[in-house]
């Protein structure tokens, strides 16, 4: 999740434009025309002077194509984008920038949400109404083409730049969706298409691209390949899957779990040494969540289902995260265990966690050996290129305990070494504020780990696939 | 407790003035505003005399209170609502009877509310919200005591719960004042329709039913759609502001322009992945522009309830004159017909000013009609006699097409009672029109009444 240093604002439009058509016979060569036609006429209707963006939770109304006219006064043309913030009200009232405390970082560019709609006053005429019959049968087709686009600028930006750039966009997305639906249409039956974000490495910056609904990321392989092409992006690991979608800061992840905690804490300050982190999002798996109290036996379950976590939102596999059953019945189906061990509250530790993550996810693991744990502050270079370049959270479990490591600050020549650790043995809420604070996401010292245990590192390999 | 009912002085006049024949009753509806604190009537109107056709009926029951024709009351009131711009409904119904009779009124207003509202919800598409009112106030005044302050006043507020009516009565607060709508602010907008309905068969049951859940669709657009009033959006309960200085002496109406921004959004759509595909046997469009209005009382108004009475306004108006259109059809044509294909046109709406008060009240004219059968029905309908030239019928366009009724076309039965509405303009004299046509306008409004009912089953059954 890294946000280009420049952009502070997004302005997200989205807004739900209604496709409709009629086919006389859906296997015809005129279809297709029929179908352009529709979609120039909506194409049309977003050029017109009759749409409006409505900036939601405040009472500015923009046309963007009557040479930029605003319901608030003090918005122009010659507004930069930024003056928008004060007629918006927050209904969180700031609780994003919660705490004073040196060790919190501040958060992403500010999104702006606004909503496309349609003036149906002041027509152009004032015929009164007919009513228009017509007998032939015919197929209707109606579509709910789920509109969104979103510009990444910055402060200064002209708000009247900005309303153009969206207009373009919309009409880039009504035509890429076009393209999509007569590709993957087959008679009368439609897909809906579907825009998602990436954020690509720069230049690229914030994309967007048609998916068509209910074709699996498996099936959409060529295009993929096609857009890493043309984006010049690396072929080896996932960027445009639907799990990569962009999440917008102001966004809620609906099921619950924190993601990246760490990115709330600022590294420590070693002289001479680098950071090596954790890359891409995963969610903070702990004790006693989904109603499982496991406190006590399912620590290296919990960090297993982080890295689970990892796999399933960089886009790797579209298989759930296991519960603690799934995980014990995974172990059965291989053979490590008996089948009285589902349901158990038994450990378990790197090399079943390994297992697992090859039986349910496909996915290979290294496991490093410690003998003590005071050996582990000698592993700074083996898990530094990890970070490098697997870049997936680390499993380690040892004495009584499993950790996940998410990263290490480390220097090549002094040796100096801290260990980002992700604790799961937290028994609260999902409670930023606690998790940071009380060092449940937490930089560690090499003293953190029991110096005379040995310990097994489980290290997940990235599938080289796109 | 029940509620206020502010009631404008005109009203009060009205009603003292009201002939009854020694031991008839009379009947009468009573219109205006409800808001959530208390109601203002601002026009009274006597049901009109119904022209019987063959033998007057013998008296059936034991009082003239069994007499009255609760069809004739309701089909009234209907026509009557259907005249009222946003904002103004019906709110209760009068009934003046001689002094032995006043025991046995308040069983006979009971009836009576109930039929009406029935009667005048029915097809209506757009849904009441917890903060409408529905109460109804009925009114008994003796005609022997009418001239003497009122106080024989019973109100009957009821709240509806779901199909069941529960009905009880209180006695409420009623109030004479001069002027109480006269600085009522006008909100008006024309608002462009474009709805395509398809239909999947072809009998004209299924006609008449897509076209009307086509226009409950359209209607909850409008509905949900983003209002803004004079330049302000109408959100949350900010009060309407319509820059008018409260002065009383002023009479002048405020005109504030609406605009209204709907979305395609729909939600049982939206989480489809593919397209709703459907094989029709053809399509219904309504297509125009409509113009609306809606008033507002002034006693600080919520932005919102403004904003409500004008997208009510919008709805009803493209409702009503579809009704009208398909009643129409199904005199003329029987039902075995339906539309035919081609464009024809709806009815447009004329606004006329109602004396005294001067709020606008509107009526819909066929293509074959003319401001003097405009008159005559506000005449008739409302008690009222509005010049001809105050008659406004600029606000819709004519829709002038030479596009007709498909090959299906007949030949119009040569009777001139006929407001059919196959396009071309009709060119004749409305002069010679004239006298047939008035009478044609009450036999056809009779017709309607019986069939309406009817209608109302056939078409729009719930």
């Amino acid at each position: 999740m890294v946000y280009s240093e420049e952009c502070d604002f997004i302005f997200r439009l989205k807004g739900i434009l209604e496709f409709a058509c009629q086919l006389d016979n859906p296997n015809g060569v005129q279809s297709q025309s029929t179908i352009s036609k529709s979609f120039q006429d909506l194409r049309s209707k977003v050029t017109s002077k009759n749409i409006v963006f409505t900036v939601c939770n405040s009472p500015v109304l923009i046309w963007p194509n009557t040479g930029f006219q605003s319901s608030v006064e003090s918005l122009t043309e010659a507004s930069a984008c930024g003056d928008i913030l004060q007629w918006i009200e927050s209904d969180d009232g700031g609780s994003k920038k919660s705490s004073k405390k040196k060790d919190k970082k501040k958060s992403g560019p500010t999104v702006v949400n606004m909503k496309l709609l349609f003036e149906v006053t002041e027509p152009a005429g004032n015929t009164a109404p007919s009513l228009i019959r017509v007998s032939t049968q015919q197929h209707c087709v109606k579509m709910p083409l789920p509109l969104d686009c979103a510009l990444s600028v910055t402060t200064d930006e002209r708000l009247e730049t900005v309303c153009t750039g969206l207009v373009e966009a919309l009409n880039k997305q009504l035509a890429d969706m076009e393209e999509v639906v007569l590709q993957y249409r087959k008679g009368s039956s439609f897909l809906v298409p579907q825009p998602f974000h990436f954020q690509l490495p720069e230049p690229a910056g914030l994309i967007t691209v048609v998916y068509p609904a209910g074709v699996p990321d498996s099936q959409l392989q060529a295009v993929r390949e096609d857009l890493h092409r043309k984006f010049e992006l690396p072929c080896d690991r996932p960027y445009l899957r639907r799990a990569n979608a962009f999440h917008f800061p102001d966004a809620a992840y609906k099921d619950g779990y924190l993601r990246n905690p760490h990115i709330h804490l600022n590294p420590p300050n070693i002289e001479d040494a680098k950071l090596y982190l954790v890359q891409g999002v995963y969610s903070y798996h702990h004790y006693m969540q989904d109603h499982v109290d496991d406190n006590g036996w399912g620590c290296a379950y919990r960090s297993l289902q982080t890295i689970c976590s990892w796999f399933q939102q960089q886009g790797y596999v579209e298989t759930a995260v296991p519960t603690h059953t799934q995980i014990q019945q995974a172990l059965v189906d291989v053979g490590d265990k008996e089948p009285r061990f589902v349901g158990s509250r038994q450990w378990i530790g790197s090399i079943e966690v390994q297992a697992v993550l090859n039986q349910l996810l496909g996915v290979t693991s290294k496991i490093m050996f410690v003998s003590q744990g005071s050996e582990l502050a000698t592993k700074g270079r083996e898990l530094a290129n990890h970070f490098q370049t697997e870049g997936t959270p680390v499993m380690i479990g040892g004495g009584v305990l499993a950790h996940t490591i998410l990263g290490v600050v480390w220097s090549e020549n002094t040796g100096q070494i801290r260990f980002l650790i992700l604790d799961p043995h937290y028994t609260g809420g999902e409670d930023l504020q606690t998790i940071t604070d009380k060092g449940w996401c937490g930089w560690k010292g090499p003293e953190f780990w029991d110096q005379n245990a040995y310990y097994n590192l489980c290290l997940p390999q990235r599938p080289k696939s796109i | 407790m029940g509620r206020s009912y502010f009631v404008d002085e005109a009203v009060e006049e009205y009603l003292v003035g009201i002939q009854t024949a020694p031991g008839s009753c009379v009947t009468g509806l009573l219109a205006g505003q409800s808001s959530p604190q208390r109601d203002f009537v601002v026009l009274a109107v006597q049901t009109p005399h119904r022209e019987s056709e063959g033998q007057p009926k013998a008296s059936r029951g034991v009082s003239p209170l069994d007499d009255i024709d609760v069809e004739w009351v309701t089909e009234h009131a209907k026509q009557v609502s259907r005249m009222l711009p946003g904002g103004l409904c019906i709110l209760g119904l009068f009934l003046v009877t001689p002094p032995e009779l006043s025991k046995d009124a308040q069983n006979a207003l009971k009836r009576l509310i109930f039929a009406m509202d029935k009667y005048i919800t029915k097809g209506r598409l757009w849904e009441l919200s917890e903060e409408d009112v529905t109460d109804q106030v009925t009114l008994h005044i003796c005609s022997k005591t009418k001239k003497y302050p009122l106080h024989s006043l019973q109100l009957l507020p009821y709240i509806k719960l779901s199909a069941k009516h529960l009905i009880s009565a209180k006695p409420a607060d009623w109030k004479y004042q001069t002027g109480v709508s006269s600085s009522w602010p006008m909100l008006s907008c024309s608002v462009e329709v474009d709805v395509q309905i398809p239909v999947t068969g072809s009998s004209s049951d299924i006609t008449d039913k897509c076209m009307k859940d086509g226009l409950r669709r359209w209607a909850k657009q409008i509905e949900a759609a983003c209002c803004l009033i004079n330049g302000r959006h109408a959100l949350d309960d900010s009060e309407l502001v319509s820059g008018q200085k409260k002065n009383p002496k002023t009479t002048h109406r405020q005109t504030l322009p609406a605009r209204i921004f709907v979305s395609d959004e729909q939600a049982e759509l939206d989480e489809r992945s593919s397209a709703l595909v459907q094989v029709c046997s053809g399509s219904v469009k309504v297509r125009g522009v409509v113009h609306c209005r809606a008033y507002i009382h002034n006693n600080k108004p919520k932005a919102r309830h403004a904003a409500q009475a004008i997208k009510r306004d919008i709805i009803n108006t493209v409702c009503h004159r579809v009704e009208m259109f398909l009643e129409d059809l199904l005199i003329n044509e029987g039902s075995h017909k339906g539309l035919c294909s081609g464009q024809q046109a709806l009815p447009r709406r004329v606004f006329a000013p109602v004396p005294v008060s001067g709020l606008s009240v509107c009526d819909y004219m066929f293509p074959d009609e003319s401001t003097a059968d405009v008159a005559e029905r506000l005449k008739e309908m409302l008690d009222c006699k509005t010049p001809e030239e105050d008659i406004d019928t600029s606000l819709e366009g004519n829709q002038l097409f030479s596009n007709v009724c498909g090959s299906e076309i007949t030949e119009s039965p040569s009777d001139d009672s006929s407001k059919h509405v196959f396009s071309e303009v009709q060119t004749e004299n409305p002069k010679n029109q004239k006298a047939p046509q008035y009478y044609a306008g009450v036999a056809i409004t009779a017709a309607v009444a019986l069939l309406a009912t009817a209608t109302s089953l056939l078409y729009f059954n719930e």
